[in-house]
């Protein structure tokens, strides 16, 4: 009996955590969703954002920006997602969110698609869909906010890499988050392909070293690869753990004037790294620019605006369109020490 | 002669054979790895998991499992750093009571769940994984905690009896100092204590250990308490290397652990394993994920090298332990000699 009560106690706990992470927001979506009903007498939008989970520091700083651009802009946004990379949790949601019918969704997919056909039903409702971060099915958004141009971003790594390094004749390696991650190798494939084409003396030791999104594993790979390559001069790093990771193993083996290291980062992370030139340089796009763009968008199109390349919009000034749908956020944010 | 035969009967016996064979290939692949340098590096960067591997073993010995110790490291290296940001001025003795203690109490209440309600320990620690991790992502937002004060970051670069060699320093660092203190401190419970007998008694067989007038439930408390306390060690441990504190690095640590453990010789429904099988299985780990590097074994094959290599070392000691006991199948009673010498 005992047993039962215990093992129901210790269900109801889990559900009860799961619940109130996954929808760690959970309040506020429905007093955001009570608020709408309410405001959408008085012409008031209501815009989910969503991410592709919540309680990591990258989509905390998205959620902060697209607040942000929802106070500004007097619109209500509701900032929600799962607890982990989960694309049946965001489907659930989604669905939620058309039942409870909000003006727009944006949403940053973990499955492309997989969100296909609740998408296309939160169309049906008049809708209107946005995905930020990471693409989804293009036929079924209304527009497409794109972080960063990911040759251009590939190609602004090496660039800056050979420019610490001072010599495009050396040997270099690359550590990435994980092998299997899209957009990493996106961005890596650019590199290399820039790197062979203007760069011929410039020698990758071998293929990239994944660290599971760990810093640790970024630190002793770091390590590692130094010691199995001792020439190498330059290490390109992609995933934001890489920046403080390899940083701290560069400052740890005192190479850090002999090797120079171009890694993605969050900026308040690296800070110290940065100070001593263990990290050169730490490259990402302003998050909180992100969650705000994709806002202000949402909110464009809601107005009734059609996107056209160098428009202005409300509350961000002109923007970057590609092919009627992509907007593009912007160039790199390169952190130096401060 | 007879001590050559004891010795290839020790269970430890393929792992050994494996490490040994292993390193001579990788000393001819690279020079480096065989150095003192690289060598403390290695255990520098494998004591946390090595940490919590001895941590564990006692867990597992009884034919428990603890899956709470990933949310646990997180929670122990969040509390410690939010700490430390709190009172920078006190020292690193308080920090490891601190966040040794905040294990211990995750560990007491898996226990309790575990011996008072009878509940199987891998759906109880599941639960506390679950809720631990929530709770701690609900209070950082996965946001890293930065600017530990400098003593700590001192604590971490301490290196005991450190020399130059080839132009570099080397020394024993301060984790691999707390690794070999955590293997101790295992290896003096489970081998010379009364308490030590009952965990292996409890693996061996639960009724025969209460009748025999253990007290189950004390033990059995004790162990997830132990995995909690060295699960603590190994918070400040991560911290002192990495400098921060990410609450979403330990994500999947408990498996890396058991790993360890299991490769290490101990049997997975408990009853027998040590912690010279351990330490060995941290030596492996350790020298393959170092060495595939070191040898320039192309990325995309290295994961694959290391499952070989795991599956063989795990299938020499089946097999030697197979052959063993076919002959000791007619008489029973020697058998459980050899267990209890464990």
């Amino acid at each position: 009996m005992k047993k039962k009560l215990l093992s129901m106690l210790l269900v109801v706990a889990m559900t009860a955590s799961m619940a109130l992470t996954g929808c760690g927001s959970g309040d506020k979506a429905a007093s955001g969703s009570a608020k709408a009903d309410a405001g959408s007498d008085d012409g008031e939008y209501t815009i989910v954002v969503m991410p592709k989970l919540t309680g990591i520091p990258y989509f905390t700083a998205t959620g902060e920006g697209a607040t942000k651009a929802g106070e500004d802009l007097g619109v209500n946004v509701i900032y929600n997602g799962p607890t982990t990379a989960d694309a049946a949790q965001q489907v659930t949601m989604i669905e939620d969110y058309i039942t409870q019918g909000v003006d727009a969704i944006c949403v940053a997919p973990n499955d492309a698609a997989a969100m296909t056909a609740v998408l296309k039903k939160a169309r049906d409702a008049g809708i209107i869909i946005l995905d930020w971060d990471t693409a989804a099915d293009p036929s079924l958004v209304d527009a497409s906010i794109h972080n960063i141009d990911d040759v251009a971003f590939g190609e602004h790594m090496m660039q800056d890499l050979v420019k610490f390094m001072g010599t495009d004749d050396a040997q270099y390696a690359i550590i990435t988050g994980g092998l299997s991650a899209e957009n990493l190798n996106g961005w890596i494939a650019a590199a290399q392909a820039y790197a062979e084409k203007n760069y011929p003396n410039l020698e990758l030791v071998a293929d990239p070293y994944p660290t599971d999104e760990k810093q640790d594993v970024a630190y002793s790979t770091t390590q590692d690869v130094m010691k199995a390559y001792p020439d190498v001069k330059g290490i390109l790093g992609f995933s934001t753990p890489t920046g403080p990771g390899c940083g701290l193993a560069i400052r740890d083996l005192g190479l850090q004037d002999q090797v120079s290291l171009v890694a993605n980062a969050m900026e308040d992370d690296v800070q110290d790294v940065l100070s001593d030139g263990s990290l050169d340089e730490g490259c990402l796009w302003d998050c909180n620019d992100l969650g705000y763009l994709t806002v202000c968008v949402a909110k464009s199109l809601l107005d009734g605006n059609k996107l056209e390349d160098g428009m202005d919009v409300d509350g961000w000034g002109t923007i970057e369109v590609q092919d009627d749908k992509n907007v593009i956020l912007g160039p790199a944010a390169d952190y130096k020490a401060k | 002669m007879q001590i050559i035969e004891k010795l290839t009967k020790k269970k430890e016996m393929g792992i050994l054979v494996m490490i040994i064979v292993l390193s001579i290939i990788l000393a001819f692949a690279n020079s480096n790895f065989l150095t003192l340098n690289n060598i403390f590096d290695f255990l520098r960067s494998n004591a946390v998991l090595g940490i919590m591997a001895f941590g564990v073993l006692p867990v597992l010995l009884t034919g428990g499992i603890d899956l709470s110790i990933s949310s646990t490291i997180a929670l122990c290296a969040v509390v410690a750093g939010e700490f430390m940001l709190a009172f920078p001025s006190s020292n690193i003795l308080i920090v490891i009571i601190i966040s040794m203690a905040v294990g211990a109490v995750v560990g007491a209440i898996n226990g309790l769940i575990i011996t008072k309600f009878d509940i199987p320990p891998i759906v109880a620690t599941l639960g506390t994984q679950t809720i631990i991790l929530a709770g701690v992502l609900l209070y950082t937002n996965g946001v890293w905690i930065s600017g530990l004060p400098q003593w700590f970051i001192s604590f971490g670069q301490i290196q005991l009896g450190a020399f130059h060699s080839v132009g570099k320093v080397v020394g024993l660092s301060m984790q691999v100092i707390l690794l070999i203190v955590a293997g101790l401190i295992t290896w003096l419970i489970i081998k010379y204590t009364l308490l030590g007998r009952g965990i292996y008694a409890i693996g061996g067989n639960k009724q025969s250990a209460m009748r025999v007038g253990y007290n189950v439930n004390k033990i059995t408390i004790f162990v997830y308490i132990f995995a909690g306390l060295m699960t603590g060690l190994a918070a400040v441990t991560h911290i002192s290397i990495v400098g921060q504190v990410d609450p979403n690095t330990y994500l999947n640590y408990e498996m890396d652990v058991f790993a360890i453990v299991f490769i290490g010789g101990t049997s997975v429904v408990g009853g027998f394993g040590t912690v010279l099988g351990t330490s060995l299985g941290i030596v492996l780990m350790a020298i393959i994920k170092n060495g595939l590097v070191l040898a320039k074994v192309p990325t995309y094959w290295q994961k694959v090298v290391m499952g070989l290599i795991i599956l063989l070392t795990v299938s020499v000691d089946v097999i030697n332990r197979k052959r063993e006991q076919a002959k000791l199948v007619r008489v029973d009673v020697e058998e459980e000699e050899v267990d209890k010498r464990e």
